[in-house]
């Protein structure tokens, strides 16, 4: 992908375009607003990474200007400010996703690529097969010969996120959001409690489990072959 | 010393008015007393020498010219109507007697003046049988052997005595009711804006900071105190607001360098072969992401607090909202060998900010998870009537001391049984609060009496647009 980053912290803008460069991506770097509305006149890009808090407009008039001029690509917030009022407001005024600082690479990049499946850029193929188990998603359950499991809606749900995102490292914020909807952590361990239950239905006994728990970083599926 | 004379709840206003009113008894009582007294003494020296002159004259015209002369002199009239004049011969026969009606009915000491020579006289004190006056009686032996008594009684001297006391009394009463004018004085401009200002201080207490003492009629002194206070009242608010915009400047800036931060242990973490360097640089992330945490629930909190939350309402069904929280909390409970029960018999639409009021039952159910042991329970239950839709979180944990009720939703404030595994910094509550106030509800928590503690939001079941700071 090509992409337009704009932020202003010159830290942040060099850390992101390092990893962007890092995951096979290209990447362009605006400091201010106008900059980077002149930037998607001359380049054509993929998406935008785009900061709320920027030293000339805010990143929410930039999306408005971007789509008043006819710009469709999709848009990433990225923003200290995290109010679900915030939120509502990047998403009405065009954009297409919102991450919040700090933030993991990965979540960055699960988001970018969920962005990009939407587009329509690479279809997403979801590959319906776990280790030993064939996936039912008509009636939510893993088949194997004649054994089945059942799932509840919330773990089917988590292990669909976990499937589209295989191999990458997703952070509890990410999970909280996508299968439950949630913009906060609880100070229960909630997401580690479900991940347990998940693991314990699909891992096949005496195997490595499927689903890892990264310190510090997050869960990752790696399907067992 | 005199506070105790007084029952506890007396206003100082009856204090101070018993006390004057009593001081000027006192004193009134002694003036009397004493005045009284002296005036006695005063009239009786007075009468003794009416007597003893009066004596003397009837003594010089009976020496003179005998019976006769007395006689002449008491028909020419004009005599005291409480003066008694009689002769009598040595042997106690009555030659002469002029007794009016006044001075009637004493019983003369005839054979006190036997013992008497020529021209000595003497002077004796009669009571009446049945009056309160007095008769003071005086005898002098004449040339001729004749005793004259002359007596008068003190009719008029008690009648002077009452009259000087009315007016004493008078002059009394009507200096106690100017002594009460500095008790007016006291009420206006001493006790009335000390109740003023107290009223303002109980506002202050309650939390309205903008609360001032106001002192328009009071005294110098109490003025100077009421413009200190307030002087300080307001370096203390202006202290606060700057605190606060710092405090939030601080928080919103302090994501910037924690993502910052983060990145680097994130790459550092990805690209390093080492074990160690690598769970190190984990902790670290996992530090971070707490950090950014608390950042934000301060953030939220403060925001709660100065009524800037604001809200993204959403019509919610409130049985759907608890049942997906209990949902989300499932696995968690199972894991720690809690039962979690849900307790929502019946939909409930209500507006307000999903996410919010998911952040603030998460927070109470935290909290119950961190306090109820192994093979508790926790219960997440909504109730509803006319006012309100409450939804609370029962556990079955050690539950909350007395100073805990009072005080466990103030902001770093951690209940009596957190311990330093529990997990917190006790902010959690204060959020909660901060959330229920911005939707114009309120928050509660008590003991419960099978053990354990009881927490609840109330939302208001009226229009909630109304009263929610919505955007």
């Amino acid at each position: 992908m090509h992409l337009l980053l704009v932020e202003d912290d010159t830290e942040l803008a060099r850390q992101t375009s390092l990893w962007l460069g890092e995951a096979g991506h290209s990447c362009t770097w605006r400091e201010k607003g106008g900059a980077a509305l002149i930037a998607l006149g001359t380049e054509a890009f993929d998406a935008v990474i785009l900061d709320v808090g920027l030293p000339d407009m805010d990143g929410f008039t930039v999306v408005e200007q971007m789509r008043a001029r006819g710009f469709g690509l999709p848009v990433l917030f990225l923003t200290a400010r995290d109010n679900v009022t915030d939120r509502v407001r990047g998403l009405k005024a065009g954009g297409d996703d919102y991450v919040t600082k700090p933030f993991a690479v990965e979540e960055l990049m699960a988001r970018l690529e969920a962005l990009q499946r939407r587009s329509g850029i690479t279809p997403a193929t979801s590959t319906r097969k776990l280790g030993q188990w064939t996936l039912d998603p008509v009636k939510r359950r893993l088949r194997h010969d004649s054994e089945t499991v059942e799932l509840q809606p919330r773990e089917w749900m988590l292990l669909e996120v976990m499937l589209a995102n295989e191999g990458r490292i997703l952070t509890k914020k990410f999970l909280l959001e996508k299968v439950w909807d949630i913009q906060f952590d609880p100070g229960t361990n909630v997401v580690d409690a479900m991940i347990c239950r998940l693991r314990r239905k699909i891992d096949a006994p005496g195997m490595p489990s499927q689903l890892q728990t990264v310190r510090g970083k997050g869960y990752v599926l790696q399907a067992v072959p | 010393m005199f506070s105790k004379l007084f029952p506890e709840r007396m206003p100082s206003t009856w204090r101070l008015g018993l006390m004057l009113t009593l001081l000027m008894a006192c004193s009134m009582t002694l003036c009397m007393t004493v005045a009284g007294w002296a005036m006695k003494q005063n009239l009786s020296s007075i009468a003794r020498a009416v007597v003893l002159d009066d004596l003397g004259e009837y003594a010089v015209l009976y020496n003179r010219n005998g019976l006769k002369e007395i006689k002449d002199v008491f028909a020419a009239g004009g005599h005291e109507n409480d003066q008694a004049v009689r002769i009598t011969s040595s042997d106690g026969g009555v030659l002469f007697e002029q007794i009016p009606v006044a001075v009637a009915g004493y019983r003369w000491p005839d054979n006190a003046a036997a013992n008497l020579q020529a021209s000595q006289t003497l002077l004796i004190t009669v009571e009446h049988d049945r009056r309160e006056q007095q008769l003071l009686a005086g005898c002098q032996v004449l040339n001729d052997g004749n005793i004259l008594w002359f007596g008068r009684t003190d009719a008029e001297d008690r009648a002077y005595v009452e009259h000087i006391r009315d007016d004493l009394w008078l002059a009394g009463l009507v200096s106690t009711l100017f002594m009460l004018l500095p008790l007016w004085w006291f009420v206006r401009h001493v006790l009335r804006p000390v109740q003023d200002m107290m009223k303002s201080t109980r506002k202050l207490a309650e939390g309205s900071t903008d609360a001032r003492l106001l002192a328009p009629n009071a005294v110098p002194e109490l003025k100077a105190f009421a413009t200190a206070f307030n002087d300080g009242l307001d370096r203390i608010d202006a202290l606060t607001a700057e605190l606060q915009s710092a405090n939030d400047n601080l928080a919103h800036e302090l994501r910037t360098p924690l993502a910052r931060i983060r990145g680097n242990l994130e790459s550092y973490h990805d690209h390093t072969e080492n074990a160690a360097a690598r769970d190190a640089a984990a902790r670290g992330m996992e530090e971070i992401d707490r950090a950014a945490d608390l950042v934000r629930t301060i953030l939220t909190t403060r925001a709660g607090e100065h009524k800037a939350l604001k809200l993204h309402l959403e019509t919610i069904d409130l049985r759907e909202l608890l049942t997906h929280l209990h949902d989300l909390y499932k696995a968690a409970a199972e894991e720690r060998g809690l039962m979690l029960s849900l307790v929502a018999p019946e939909s409930r639409w209500v507006l307000l900010d999903r996410q919010r009021i998911n952040q603030a039952v998460a927070n109470l159910l935290d909290n119950a998870f961190a306090y109820t042991p192994r093979g508790g329970s926790v219960t997440l239950a909504l109730s509803v009537n006319d006012e309100h839709h409450r939804i609370l979180v029962r556990d079955t944990g050690p539950g909350l001391s007395t100073a805990d009720l009072t005080s466990i939703w103030k902001r770093f404030t951690r209940g009596s049984a957190a311990s330093a595994k529990t997990p917190g910094m006790g902010l959690g509550l204060s959020l909660v609060r901060a959330i229920a106030t911005a939707h114009g509800g309120q928050t509660g928590c008590q003991n419960r009496d099978e053990a354990g503690a009881e927490f609840w939001i109330d939302l208001p079941a009226g229009d909630p647009l109304s009263a929610a700071n919505g955007v």
